[in-house]
């Protein structure tokens, strides 16, 4: 055994060596590759083609370092990017460390084409990092097979409808783009228009139809119908296409890979989210110009079909006095064109601009009512009415110009003097009483104050200052407080403040009876501050002050021998005084600086 | 030097006051003159002459307000809403200023932006009134405080007013904060152009997303170089190139 343990431990000796070596040698290796190992920084894409209305990842990996916040990319015509977010990872594999942050952003493109993202640089702790250039190429989507769609083949696809062919300049018409959903769709998102050509078309706000889905049959399958409205407008008259519309959507449909027992699957249903790019044919649409045959000469761009009717009041008034003229017109039609048409014939009236109001009848505007109020003044006297109001529009149902006429209003004008009770033609309401004002009121005269600083006062420096002044004040008041307190519950620190204050104008008192050669009053002075100083260290009243506490009182038995022989000369010297007071200016001077330094001693040696 | 340098300050500050005088004089002239082309009916030139003032720094309720009319009167409607919005946050409770931008306001095509009670009920105090409003009833809490301390006698009888003035000092402090969020970080855009294209991004070949016209009043989202993004009343959403509207403060 004894053998063998020899070999043992000779064995573990070796093996202890090889292990260190390899340590050595893998910490070493661990070290260089660490250092080896450097920031780096790259750009890449999920995938570079996609069709229009398809989206691609752009990804900005930085390994070894952090960057502060997400690069800021360049701006490149025809492409939108929408930041994701930063995804990050560390990995630890043969003893090298890595970690990586990755900034992701979705790509959209408008239009098809090849889109070049050019290489990118990023500064980060000091580093200037740069990625490759990338290039992505950008589709046209094609329709889908006629007999995809037929068969159900498609999960999902879109149809414009567009409810006329010919339309007249101005015209309102709502079309519609119809997003057809396969029945095993599960869900559905992320609906986005990536290309609406529109051309000669003033188009408003697509939005979906409510209550307006359907179900239909296409082929053997059923198809949800998602309608989705699109209001337009023809703007100009010639052959007009609208579309092909592409979009992108992202669907949800049953997984292909689920297999196992279809009893299963139904309790244990998983979807795949496909993204499909969808397209539309082309409509063509024909815009007619609107005939210049039998056109009216007040007719002044509206085209639908309106009714019109208005009021004015008071119809008695003096030569200057307005009257308010408010005409309604209702009915189908661009609201938003309709202005109301110059009265040639109210030339003998000043007229203010109108102010309109519309009411919408739905949700395009292209239903409704639009009221006009309008300020008129008559400028004569000789006014005897309000001449007939017109309006003329161009029906496109019947292709035919209409004028509607309100008739002539009588009016009763007074010269400027005469001021009788105005009068209505229809009954006085409170509305009428709460007439509209005719015009902005009047210039202000006087300049009033001038302020050159637009600063807010939150905003200036001085401002914020001053607000710590009632704080340093409330703080100053407290500290004193604290003390005043703390003075008035510690009498021998009042005592301990009030003999400091006794000794300074003491000594002073000494100084001068010393000059003055007054030995009677210096030592009545000197005996008396001795009291005083002593009684307040030991604590006790100045009056039992004697010669005897020095060796008495424990504070002074240690006190320093100097300091003790010192005291008791300064007793001496004052009952000596009382037996043979004559003494020099001098001396007494030299008493006086003797005390000083006592009192000094004194005050320092700790109670 | 002793006597120049001891008087030299005194010389700065009434070089100061002159100079100050002298421009609220030269303000005042060009103010009349400005309101004298106005009464001529040469609106567009009296705009040209208030701004010019405006330019020189100054400014005041009636200059901002004169200026809005003489806007109006030119036809622009979105720069008679901006300087009438501009005298607002002067004088916000100014009844003829209130009326004159309603009847502008009322000339304009679309839907106006509406702002709740809350926040016109906030917006009858300038900025400045907020913040003296809450500094005084701060001073005032903290003079009690210390008055407390000075006189602890006085304690108990000034313990309800130093109650009420905390109360006041948070509510004050409250109204200036939501004041100065609005004013900071919330702004209003202008419609200065007689009519104006949203895009969808901020670029010029971006898709078109809405229509808006001279005077609208729209609230700002975003920004991007010359670019705003804005939201209009119903809620739409688009980018206008900032040379086409006038971005004002929130509140």
């Amino acid at each position: 055994m004894n053998i063998l343990g020899f070999r043992l431990s000779e064995m573990s000796i070796e093996s202890m060596r090889f292990l260190v070596k390899n340590l050595v040698v893998f910490v070493a290796v661990a070290l260089v590759s660490s250092a080896a190992w450097a920031a780096s920084f790259s750009a890449s894409l999920d995938r570079d083609t996609i069709t229009l209305g398809e989206q691609a990842t752009l990804s900005l990996k930085f390994e070894g370092v952090q960057p502060q916040d997400a690069p800021s990319l360049p701006r490149i015509s025809g492409l939108a990017f929408q930041y994701v977010g930063p995804s990050s990872s560390f990995s630890f594999i043969n003893g090298q460390t890595t970690s990586s942050v990755t900034y992701n952003y979705i790509v959209t493109a408008q239009h098809e084409g090849a889109f070049a993202i050019p290489g990118l640089r990023a500064n980060v702790g000091g580093q200037s990092l740069a990625s490759s250039p990338l290039k992505l190429v950008v589709t046209k989507v094609n329709a889908p097979p006629a007999a995809d769609v037929a068969n159900g083949r498609e999960p999902a696809f879109l149809k414009l409808v567009v409810p006329k062919s010919k339309v007249y300049v101005g015209e309102p018409m709502v079309g519609q783009l119809e997003l057809y959903l396969r029945d095993d769709v599960q869900g559905v998102n992320n609906f986005q228009l990536s290309s609406s050509p529109t051309e000669g078309f003033n188009v408003g706000q697509t939005s979906e139809q409510q209550g307006l889905r359907r179900r239909v049959q296409v082929g053997n399958r059923v198809y949800t119908v998602i309608p989705l409205a699109l209001p337009l407008t023809a703007i100009r008259p010639g052959a007009l296409t609208l579309g092909p519309f592409t979009a992108g959507v992202v669907v949800g449909l049953p997984s292909q890979n689920q297999g196992g027992d279809p009893f299963f699957s139904r309790f244990f249903n998983q979807t795949e989210q496909k993204q499909v790019a969808l397209t539309t044919d082309s409509v063509k649409v024909e815009s007619l110009e609107l005939p210049e045959k039998n056109k009216p000469a007040n007719f002044n761009g509206a085209v639908g079909n309106f009714t019109l009717s208005a009021t004015a009041g008071p119809t008695t008034v003096t030569v200057g006095d307005p009257i308010t003229v408010r005409v309604q017109i209702s009915g189908h039609g661009a609201l938003d064109m309709v202005t109301l048409p110059v009265q040639d014939a109210w030339r003998d009236f000043k007229t203010y601009p109108p102010t309109t109001k519309v009411e919408p009848g739905d949700q395009f505007g292209f239903q409704g009512t639009k009221t006009f109020e309008q300020i008129i003044s008559p400028q004569n006297a000789d006014v005897h009415e309000l001449p007939a109001l017109s309006f003329s529009f161009f029906n496109p149902d019947d292709g035919q110009y209409h004028t509607l006429t309100q008739p002539a209003v009588p009016l009763t004008v007074r010269t400027a003097g005469a001021t009788p009770m105005p009068a209505f033609a229809t009954a006085k309401s409170g509305a009428q009483e709460n007439q509209a004002p005719q015009d902005i009121l009047p210039l202000k005269v006087t300049l009033g104050t001038l302020s050159a600083n637009r600063i807010p006062l939150v905003a200036r420096p001085v401002f914020l200052a001053a607000q710590s002044l009632p704080v340093l004040a409330f703080l100053a008041a407290f500290i004193w407080r604290q003390r005043t307190d703390s003075l008035a519950n510690n009498p021998r620190l009042r005592r301990r403040r009030a003999v400091a204050q006794l000794m300074t104008s003491g000594l002073d008192d000494l100084k001068k009876h010393a000059a003055a050669n007054q030995p009677d009053e210096f030592f009545a002075t000197l005996f008396h501050l001795l009291q005083e100083q002593l009684g307040e260290r030991l604590d006790c009243p100045a009056s039992a002050i004697t010669e005897n506490v020095v060796d008495e009182q424990a504070l002074l038995r240690g006190a320093p021998p100097a300091m003790r022989d010192a005291l008791r000369e300064q007793f001496q010297l004052c009952n000596q005084a009382r037996y043979a007071p004559v003494r020099g200016t001098s001396e007494l001077n030299s008493v006086a600086a003797q005390f000083e330094k006592l009192v000094r001693e004194l005050q320092e040696l700790a109670a | 030097m002793k006597n120049w340098f001891s008087i030299n300050p005194i010389l700065a500050l009434l070089t100061l006051c002159l100079a100050g005088n002298l421009f609220a004089a030269d303000a005042t002239a060009d103010f009349s003159a400005a309101n004298e082309l106005y009464a001529r009916g040469k609106f567009a030139e009296a705009a040209t002459a208030y701004d010019k003032i405006l330019q020189s720094g100054g400014q005041s309720p009636a200059l901002w307000f004169n200026c809005g009319n003489a806007e109006f009167k030119a036809g622009h409607l979105g720069r008679a809403i901006a300087a009438y919005r501009q005298a607002g946050l002067l004088t916000p409770r100014d009844a003829e200023l209130r009326a004159n931008l309603t009847f502008v306001r009322n000339q304009v095509q679309g839907a106006p932006l509406r702002e709740s009670r809350w926040h016109n009920w906030i917006g009858s105090l300038t900025l400045n009134e907020g913040a003296l409003l809450a500094a005084v009833c701060f001073w005032a809490w903290f003079g009690l405080l210390t008055a407390r301390q000075i006189q602890p006698a006085l304690a108990p009888k000034l313990r309800g007013v130093t109650r009420f003035a905390v109360v006041l000092t948070v509510g004050s402090s409250a109204v200036l904060a939501v004041q100065a969020a609005n004013h900071f970080t919330s702004s209003v855009a202008v419609v200065t152009a007689a009519e104006v294209t949203a895009r969808s991004g901020p670029f010029d070949d971006a898709q078109s997303t809405f229509t808006v016209h001279d005077g609208a009043e729209m609230h700002v989202l975003d920004r991007h170089d010359a670019w705003v993004q804005v939201a209009d009343a119903t809620g739409k959403i688009g980018w206008l190139s900032s040379k086409q509207v006038a971005v004002l403060p929130g509140a």
